[in-house]
């Protein structure tokens, strides 16, 4: 298998049971790209980041990171790779320095480089002064940060992110996001993200939506916003049905969460203001804005369905 | 060889947070302590003449290996703790086989056990109970021992998912582990059925190996047999517990080598 691809799968399955987590797998991902594979809860997103970083074996399949088999070379994966856990892998009662330490000794880095690989990241992450803290003194943010670091100590050619931003504030999320641009830029890795805020995969190279372990729809975040629709349309109704009889004919099925309707215009010559007028008493408010990717999102894993509506 | 920094790196990790835990440590003197001293004193006054001082030193060995047999199988209990707790996903995750993880924990309850073990002779020493000769002697053959008991620690851990699980193990297996050892009365004492349990027992050897150390202490076996068993038993229980704790994990080299499953 040519490693000129950073991960590549061939039908990769998870069964637990009947359950299928994760049916049929066909990725290929290029070295150095940021990827995001992006679903609902339960769609097979961490099980497949276990299966690809050897953390639980395949039931059918095989995946490659860097050329070698998760089949066949488990150690040599774990060596190429980097993983930050969904929730931390750090132990709380030791400090910031003896997790990092302990954590490069797993990965076999000689004392000297390992102290200044730990110094190196301590910097980026602005923790110097936190290196004799105990995890359990720090903030969420700062574990956070410790546990990126742990996951990029041995310099990994492919870092997986399961999740890495969940439960953090604003400030703190922007913040990691700054560090893996940063290690991205310095080190070249390539990027695996999984993530429920839709907002930070946008600066991905190439996402994918997962649902029930199955592929949907992929691209880059712009061709997939580009793609969905010129405007997205927001009526909040006063008379939601007659609003939906009246422009679901133009603008297709839209999305109905109780008397919100949101509507996709591939048209960009619509006049909003008429149509508000022409909607008359039916409406209490109308807007319109950019599509995002929470609207890909929305649309590709969550379909408007025509039974849900009237 | 190739995974010595990981290995070192785990042994390193339990041994610093048991030296870090004085408290613990030192109460851990408590236990070997009371049953000596207390026990010991109560039964052995029930006892006529000679065999009244002599229970006390009949209990030495038997002592030291309870402290060994404790400390192993409570050292083992980070195995779980860490399973429970998110932590050895941090080990999972590094470039060493799985079954290193359970063979540098076994090795870091072996140093734990004989730490509390030499520190429990040292006390004996002190307070005239045994002789310095003796107590010297006596760390041979509770390395076997240690080895033996942290074997099946990790035996008993490999199974355990949580800690809850783990201690419904520990009571079950620690009790009639120590009780039907030999380690409080000698073997030939004991009712025929009784018998065959302490020869299934592989801390029996153990204990017994250690009555070797003490001359006023009688044994039930030969040291070869001790040796024997002690040996066979730990190898094998060691190799069965790297076997499941690789098998629930991740097809490991080994998994492969036992089974032939290749995925």
């Amino acid at each position: 298998m040519a490693s000129n691809f950073a991960i590549r799968t061939n039908g990769l399955t998870k069964q637990y049971g009947q359950a299928v987590a994760v049916n049929k797998l066909d990725l290929t991902i290029k070295a150095g790209q940021f990827y995001g594979l992006l679903g609902p809860n339960g769609a097979g997103k961490t099980t497949t980041i276990h299966m690809l970083t050897t953390m639980t074996s395949p039931t059918q399949g095989d995946a490659w990171i860097a050329g070698q088999s998760v089949l066949t070379d488990p150690v040599a994966i774990r060596g190429t790779v980097g993983l930050v856990f969904q929730d931390s892998a750090l132990d709380r009662m030791m400090t910031v320095d003896e997790n990092l330490k302990f954590a490069a000794a797993l990965y076999k880095l000689p004392p000297k480089q390992a102290t200044a690989r730990i110094e190196e990241l301590l910097t980026i992450f602005g923790l110097e002064n936190k290196r004799h803290m105990k995890l359990v003194a720090l903030s969420g943010g700062q574990r956070r940060a410790v546990d990126i670091a742990r996951g990029v100590l041995h310099r990994p050619d492919v870092l997986f992110l399961d999740e890495p931003t969940i439960g953090l504030d604003l400030p703190n999320r922007r913040a990691i996001w700054r560090f893996v641009e940063q290690l991205r830029k310095e080190e070249g890795m390539t990027v695996f993200l999984t993530t429920h805020y839709l907002e930070e995969a946008e600066a991905c190279d190439w996402v994918d939506f997962i649902q029930k372990g199955k592929l949907q729809q992929g691209g880059s975040p712009n061709t997939l916003i580009r793609g969905l629709a010129t405007y997205i349309l927001e009526i909040d109704c006063a008379d939601t049905e007659a609003v939906y009889h009246k422009l679901s004919a133009d603008f297709g099925q839209p999305i109905w969460e109780d008397n919100h309707l949101s509507f996709r215009v591939i048209d960009n010559k619509v006049d909003f203001s008429q149509l508000q007028k022409s909607l008359g008493n039916a409406v209490n408010s109308l807007q319109w804005r950019k599509p995002n990717l929470n609207d890909v999102y929305l649309w590709t894993v969550c379909p408007p369905q025509t039974g849900a509506v009237v | 060889m190739s995974n010595w920094l990981a290995v070192k790196a785990v042994v390193g990790r339990e041994l610093s947070k048991v030296f870090r835990q004085r408290g613990r440590l030192i109460s851990s003197m408590v236990r070997p302590l009371i049953w000596l001293l207390v026990i010991g004193s109560g039964v052995g006054s029930m006892l006529q003449g000679e065999q009244q001082s002599g229970y006390l030193t009949f209990l030495v060995p038997g002592i030291v290996a309870m402290t060994l047999l404790f400390a192993a199988l409570l050292s083992a209990l980070t195995l779980v703790y860490d399973k429970e707790f998110g932590v050895m996903r941090m080990m999972m995750i590094a470039p060493i086989e799985h079954y290193w993880i359970v063979v540098s924990k076994i090795i870091a309850a072996t140093i734990t056990a004989m730490v509390q073990a030499a520190m429990l002779l040292v006390i004996l020493a002190i307070i005239g109970l045994v002789d310095v000769n003796i107590a010297l002697l006596l760390l041979v053959p509770a390395l076997a021992t240690a080895i033996c008991c942290a074997a099946i620690g990790g035996l008993i851990a490999a199974w355990s998912k949580t800690l809850d699980n783990f201690a419904v193990i520990m009571n079950f297996f620690i009790f009639p582990l120590f009780f039907l050892s030999g380690a409080l009365y000698p073997v030939s004492q004991l009712p025929e059925y009784l018998k065959y349990i302490v020869l299934i027992n592989p801390f029996s050897y153990g204990v017994d190996l250690m009555k070797h150390a003490v001359p006023a202490a009688e044994s039930d076996f030969s040291i070869i047999t001790d040796i024997t068993v002690l040996s066979v038993f730990s190898i094998a229980a060691i190799v069965v517990a790297c076997w499941r704790f690789s098998r629930e994990s991740v097809h490991e080299p080994l998994f492969h080598r036992v089974t032939g499953k290749k995925g």
